[in-house]
């Protein structure tokens, strides 16, 4: 196999997904949809908190537990196409390499992931920040703190994707192992976008901290996943 | 095309055994089938025949024993085997939300072929499915993504078809078609088929291969079969229920 045809078969497969997701609009509609009711309902939960209540000081909470709970329904609709009719099959029947059926997947897995946060974020502003204090230091900063935890989601969620697509209650399965692989990464990213909202002194010297903690749980799991993939589909 | 497929035993399965937890799917399976021969898998339901196939296309790997396909092994030249071989199952393989053409240009690009646009072009007018090439896979009937996915099977001109229970629900237009296509690759390729219809097994093939509860009950050359003495044999493995 050499390097051009599995660069080739990366782009085949990372086209194919998105044409499919632009025709469908399954995982960003879903996961969309979830997002924005997931605002309303953390609204209507704060609405008696008052002026007086700093919404800043939960946001970064409540933006990651929406988030992490809107990926892990995009991850589980990201291989429905590929168990539909058994395309599976036919993609492992050709000869590609399964890490780049991992890199593929989980490049079009970030991408959705990150339009929908994206989209979101300014609704999340909306809803919460109207008429009160914004963010403390640059949006920016949030825009690389939801880029870098996206990458971990994505990598470790992919592989998780499938290595439950063909189990019984693939949807609390999923869970069960995404969600304590997650902690790590959870708790650096909410430090993270915390620093980032907040603002004041020492605030960005801490974001860049929880960054490297971000980072490190990138490189670590993304690794960890390409090397266990060819195993997970190698049955 | 077909220089593998041409030599001696294109499909070498020695001592082939898949276990999933404590039951046995294949058992101690072995047989050689030669280049350009066309093998019938007959075999009650859960006898081991799609776990056979399965393990032969490298979808699944062996618990034990070796199986080779073109000279390669199953199991360590995977990846270069896939190259040889295609599948056409009962399940069409096919993106329900990619066009006709969408599809096998997708696979074309996974094959690494040269010439992707113009040998999907080729495959549609053979198969019939030019004038929906431009339409979304989900809105074919059966027999058409049946067609469809024989185009697939075949884009990369391999030497070994695995064909899974090909005829299962298919219109007599489409079994036209589809024994056409086989008839008119024959001589090229090496064909092993897993049928329940005893008929169109036994029409088609040059070998025949009955298995039950993941063993080989019996493996023939077609011109040593006594059609009725086969019949016989076949009837009694069906009777013995799963592996």
């Amino acid at each position: 196999m050499t390097q051009s045809s599995s660069w080739r078969q990366f782009k085949a497969i990372l086209r194919k997904d998105l044409v499919m997701e632009l025709r469908t609009k399954e995982m960003v509609t879903s996961m969309g949809l979830y997002a924005l009711l997931t605002m309303v309902v953390y609204q209507i939960a704060l609405a008696e908190a008052g002026d007086n209540f700093d919404v800043r000081l939960v946001m970064p909470g409540l933006i990651w537990v929406a988030f992490i709970f809107m990926s892990m329904l995009g991850l589980n609709r990201s291989f429905v196409h590929e168990q539909d009719q058994g395309c599976i099959d036919a993609l492992l029947l050709s000869p590609v390499d399964r890490p780049v059926i991992f890199f593929a997947k989980f490049a079009g897995n970030l991408l959705f992931l990150l339009v929908v946060e994206f989209l979101s974020l300014p609704v999340f502003s909306f809803l919460f920040l109207q008429g009160r204090e914004g963010f403390g230091n640059p949006i920016w900063l949030v825009a690389v703190v939801l880029f870098g935890a996206s990458v971990g989601i994505s990598g470790v969620g992919t592989l998780l994707a499938t290595m439950t697509v063909n189990t019984k209650g693939k949807d609390v399965m999923l869970s069960v192992l995404f969600v304590p692989l997650m902690y790590p990464l959870l708790r650096a990213a909410v430090g993270a976008t915390f620093a980032a909202v907040i603002g004041g002194p020492g605030t960005v010297e801490t974001f860049w901290a929880f960054m490297m903690w971000v980072a490190g749980y990138d490189v670590i799991m993304v690794l960890a996943a390409y090397g266990l993939y060819e195993f997970v589909v190698g049955v | 095309m077909g220089e593998n497929a041409r030599s001696d035993n294109t499909v070498e399965v020695r001592g082939l055994t898949r276990a999933f937890g404590v039951r046995k799917a294949l058992n101690d399976v072995s047989f050689d089938l030669p280049g350009g021969a066309f093998l019938s898998i007959f075999g009650p339901n859960g006898a081991g025949k799609t776990t056979l196939v399965k393990v032969l296309t490298t979808l699944l790997n062996p618990s034990s024993g070796t199986a080779r396909v073109c000279g390669f092994d199953v199991v360590t030249e995977a990846v270069e085997l896939r190259h040889r071989i295609g599948l056409i199952s009962h399940n069409p393989l096919l993106y329900q939300d990619l066009t006709a053409e969408e599809n096998l240009l997708f696979f074309a690009e996974m094959y690494g072929l040269d010439d992707p646009k113009a040998r999907v072009r080729e495959l549609l007018v053979d198969v019939e499915l030019d004038h929906r090439r431009l339409d979304v896979v989900r809105t074919f009937s059966r027999g058409m993504l049946q067609r469809l996915s024989i185009a697939r099977a075949l884009l990369h001109r391999p030497d070994v078809l695995f064909l899974d229970e090909p005829y299962s629900g298919l219109d007599p237009h489409a079994v036209e078609i589809l024994d056409g296509l086989i008839a008119q690759i024959r001589g090229d390729h090496t064909f092993v088929m897993i049928s329940h219809d005893l008929d169109k097994g036994l029409e088609l093939c040059s070998h025949a291969l009955i298995i039950a509860n993941g063993k080989v009950v019996l493996f023939e050359d077609r011109d040593d079969i006594d059609v009725e003495q086969f019949r016989e044999t076949y009837r009694a493995t069906v009777g013995t229920g799963v592996a």
